[in-house]
């Protein structure tokens, strides 16, 4: 304690940032206002107090001057709290004897071209700062176990990647699917750009693996309903429904199939094909099971129907299954819960839904399969005959201000590698591709799509399409662009229209998120902590991200993504301990009378009243101060935002600048 | 018909673009020239109005050619380019804006100086100054003159005074009764 009655020595340093604080802010006035603060023994200033000789300076002031508290005037805490805290470690002062002024997002970046104000500004924060770091108090770090298992949420290739990469090092792994089989949207693939590698072909041993992987427990048919706890110790409740079919006993004979009455359109298909209400949804799946769709299920009892169960011999079927909440314990999360395709039919003026032949890049892909509806072979949904021309149509849904302002990465390459697999099986059919802008710019894809023009004959119009007609005379559409390059409208009959369907975000991630206490950008995508250097990480330790949950992306990026999310929740769980910063409330007994306000009020369910006197869960509490705001006698309070640091700093703030 | 001319890049600038934008167009700088406008005008279908090029020409701030451009009269004002607008450019208003850039520049198509001239003279664009049109209103049980300006001298002097005022009578170059 002996700490506490020192006399505060408090040294202030002032970052130019380069320009981005400098080239608004006139430091030397600033640096002259702030010497003159109570408290402050030394203030000085460097062109980026976050690099080496930076931090260097600010060991020597606190070994030159004895310095008991320092502050920093730059960037946001959340940059660079963590770089200034290790460097007043090294020196043995109490990483919470530090606080942060931000001058530059708050100041410097918003007040561009109002210096004098900037200055005033300034001022006013580094005033707060020092007269919060007096009122500081030494703090100890806790330190946690993480639990050495880890929550994958969705099994498209990301989810399977970064399931596989965490089992493989040993940590047990939760996969979650919400469909009956893992693989999402690659297994519907036909052939994966540039290289051409049969998606199938690259995909399933991988979902093979993770079925028979000991460390894998995959839980398909299945959701997040819940998510509490805190990082290296999370409680994940999963709810999941019934398959009615018993993953271990069903033998995948189609027996139960070849009875079912009903006929349903077959989502793995993109609906151009009938599956029935008890099905599998591909050869391939994982698990090898089938599954009922009890939407289209005539009803699971002798009198409705009856006949799949009457029917399956090893007795795999069950009707009474029912829905089960599991409960998880997890160190870590890595949320990979994909894409959604951008529904053609918003775009009225392209006619998909209306026009038969008007088809989406994943119908194009289903039927270029020869595991699909038409066992590869192209042709015109109308009339079932081979087209002569076929028009793709770039950009659907995607880099428009009407529905999705962004690019979707895929679609131009997607749609080269379709017209090119066209051509190839069938020369005769002319493929023309309407673009703004052709964006090849993975590795490998330029060079594709020089040889889909060079060696294949695709060709290529600059210019988005404005609308598609059907013509009644030759009962072929009518695409309408202009060609931008000879400034000419045009207008091509073609025999099939393939809109290439940008990318959206997964369709629950409203109610996902906010389960796992994540964001997500404007875009709603889930965002990101940094987007450059923590591109996997979330603002909630220990939930990270990847895939094109995160933003649209091809295979090679989610798969590099994936192994990063994995690496990054592999590098927590190897370290076996997090450190828990020691923000939790505390409640001074003496003035607490249990009236229960702070229960009330607290978002996380960390504090109880307990005999009359509130109790806080600290690894519940994140030191939001909620309860210390509701609380009548001023009696809890969160360690580190203290009500007297923060008294401190109002009153700072409304005192006169000098 | 050969063309030879080499666009000179050093007459291009921002001051078109500027004026647009202070006038409130400010997305067309975000245009890509995707042609959506273009493709989807039914006068351009027609004539050799095209969209996109005016809009282009205006943001390299080719003022002359953009002003004294004929096919800027051709459009319709329908409206479809601008619904359809991938940026959600106000392309329709932008004509329009040029439009009254060119006039004030002195590009004023003659026929529409004459109409602007019946317009002060009248009150109507389109008035009825021939007795065949007041004798077809007669056969259909209608009066000579609707009951417009036409019947209210006074009110077509309130009329003459607003335009005058607003300075449209110099805009068109009306110089009285000729």
């Amino acid at each position: 304690m002996a700490e506490l009655v020192k006399q505060p020595k408090i040294g202030v340093f002032i970052c130019h940032c380069g320009s981005n604080i400098a080239g608004v802010i006139d430091i030397p006035k600033l640096l002259e206002y702030t010497e003159r603060l109570p408290h402050v023994v030394i203030a000085t200033d460097y062109r980026f107090m976050c690099s080496d000789p930076g931090q260097g300076l600010i060991r020597e002031k606190i070994r030159e001057a004895g310095l008991n508290r320092v502050v920093v005037a730059a960037c946001s805490p959340t940059l660079h709290e963590t770089t200034f805290r290790r460097v007043l470690n090294s020196m043995g002062v109490n990483v919470y004897y530090f606080d942060m002024a931000n001058i530059r997002e708050h100041c410097s970046w918003v007040h561009s071209g109002e210096e004098d104000a900037a200055l005033e500004k300034a001022k006013d924060l580094v005033r707060m700062a020092v007269a919060r770091a007096a009122e500081l108090e030494p703090l100890e770090q806790k330190e946690s176990d993480v639990k050495p298992s880890v929550l994958v949420v969705g099994a498209g290739i990301s989810g399977i990647q970064a399931a596989l990469d965490v089992a493989d090092a040993g940590y047990k792994v939760y996969l979650v699917e919400k469909e009956p089989s893992i693989g999402g949207h690659m297994a519907k693939l036909d052939k994966t750009f540039p290289t051409l590698d049969c998606s199938s072909c690259i995909l399933t041993p991988k979902m093979s693996l993770v079925g028979q992987h000991p460390n894998i427990e995959l839980l398909t048919c299945s959701e997040v309903q819940e998510v509490s706890g805190y990082v290296g110790n999370f409680t994940v409740k999963v709810e999941r429904r019934p398959r009615y079919v018993i993953e271990d006993k069903c033998t995948a004979c189609d027996d139960c199939v070849e009875v079912c009455p009903v006929n349903v359109p077959d989502e793995f298909n993109a609906g151009l094909s009938w599956r029935k209400a008890i099905y599998i949804p591909f050869a391939q799946a994982v698990p090898n099971a089938y599954v009922i769709d009890t939407e289209h299920c005539l009803g699971m009892t002798p009198i409705a129907c009856g006949k799949c169960k009457e029917k399956c011999e090893p007795e795999a079927i069950d009707y009474e299954m029912e829905s089960e909440i599991l409960e998880l314990e997890v160190g870590a999360i890595i949320v990979a819960t994909g894409f959604e395709l951008f529904d053609g039919r918003r775009v009225l003026e392209y006619g998909y839904g209306l026009y038969p032949d008007v088809t989406t890049n994943l119908e194009m892909e289903r039927m270029l399969s020869a595991a699909g509806p038409t066992e590869g072979k192209i042709v015109r949904p109308s009339t079932l005959e081979k087209p002569k021309r076929i028009a793709y149509v770039q950009c659907v849904g995607s880099r428009s201000e009407r529905y999705n302002p962004y690019c979707s990465r895929v679609c131009c390459m997607a749609a080269l590698k379709q017209a090119r697999q066209i051509r190839e099986k069938y020369p005769d059919i002319e493929v023309t591709i309407f673009y703004i802008d052709l964006r090849a710019f993975g590795k490998g894809y330029e060079e594709f799509y020089e040889s889909s023009a060079r060696d294949y004959g695709v060709s290529f119009v600059r210019g988005r399409v404005s609308e598609i007609r059907h013509s009644f005379e030759s009962d072929k559409l009518v695409v309408r662009a202009e060609d931008t390059l000879l400034a000419q409208p045009i207008e091509m009959e073609a025999d099939m229209v393939v809109l290439s369907c940008g990318l959206e975000v997964f369709s629950d991630a409203e109610k996902l998120t906010r389960a796992l206490g994540i964001q997500r950008s404007g875009d709603g995508f889930l965002l990101e902590a940094h987007p450059k250097l923590r591109p996997v990480d979330t603002n909630t330790d220990g939930i990270f991200i990847c895939g094109a949950a995160q933003g649209p992306k091809d295979i090679p990026d989610s798969v590099a993504q994936a192994k990063g999310a994995a690496a990054s929740a592999l590098t927590m769980l190897s370290a076996g301990k997090v450190i828990l910063q020691p923000y939790a409330a505390v409640v001074d007994e003496d003035l607490c009378a249990g009236c229960g306000c702070c229960e009330a009020s607290c978002p996380y369910s960390a504090v109880n009243v307990v005999d009359n006197r509130a109790q806080v869960t600290e690894e519940a509490c994140k030191g939001c101060g909620t309860c210390a705001a509701a609380c009548p006698n001023n009696a809890i309070s969160p360690q580190h935002f203290t009500i007297e640091q923060i008294l401190a700093q109002l009153e700072a703030l409304f005192q006169e600048a000098k | 018909m050969l063309d030879r001319r080499i666009i000179d890049g050093n007459k291009f600038n921002q001051k078109l673009a500027d004026e647009m934008a202070e006038a409130g167009y400010d997305r067309i700088r975000a245009c890509i020239q995707c042609g959506t406008c273009t493709a989807t005008c039914p006068a351009g279908r027609r004539t050799a109005y095209r969209t996109r090029q005016l809009i282009r020409k205006a943001l390299l701030g080719l003022r002359e050619e953009v002003l004294s451009d004929p096919t800027l009269w051709l459009c319709t004002t329908c409206g479809t380019c601008q619904e359809r607008c991938p940026r959600k450019i106000e392309i329709t208003d932008a004509i329009t804006f040029l439009r009254n850039l060119a006039v004030e520049a002195g590009y004023m198509r003659p026929e529409h100086r004459g109409v602007s001239h019946k317009f002060i003279k009248t009150g109507h664009a389109v008035p009825i100054d021939d007795e065949k049109w007041s004798k077809l209103r007669e056969s259909l049980g209608l009066p000579p003159l609707p009951p417009t300006v036409h019947c209210y001298p006074k009110a077509l002097r309130e009329v003459q005074k607003l335009l005058k005022k607003t300075g449209f009578d110099k805009l068109v170059e009306y110089k009285g009764d000729d």
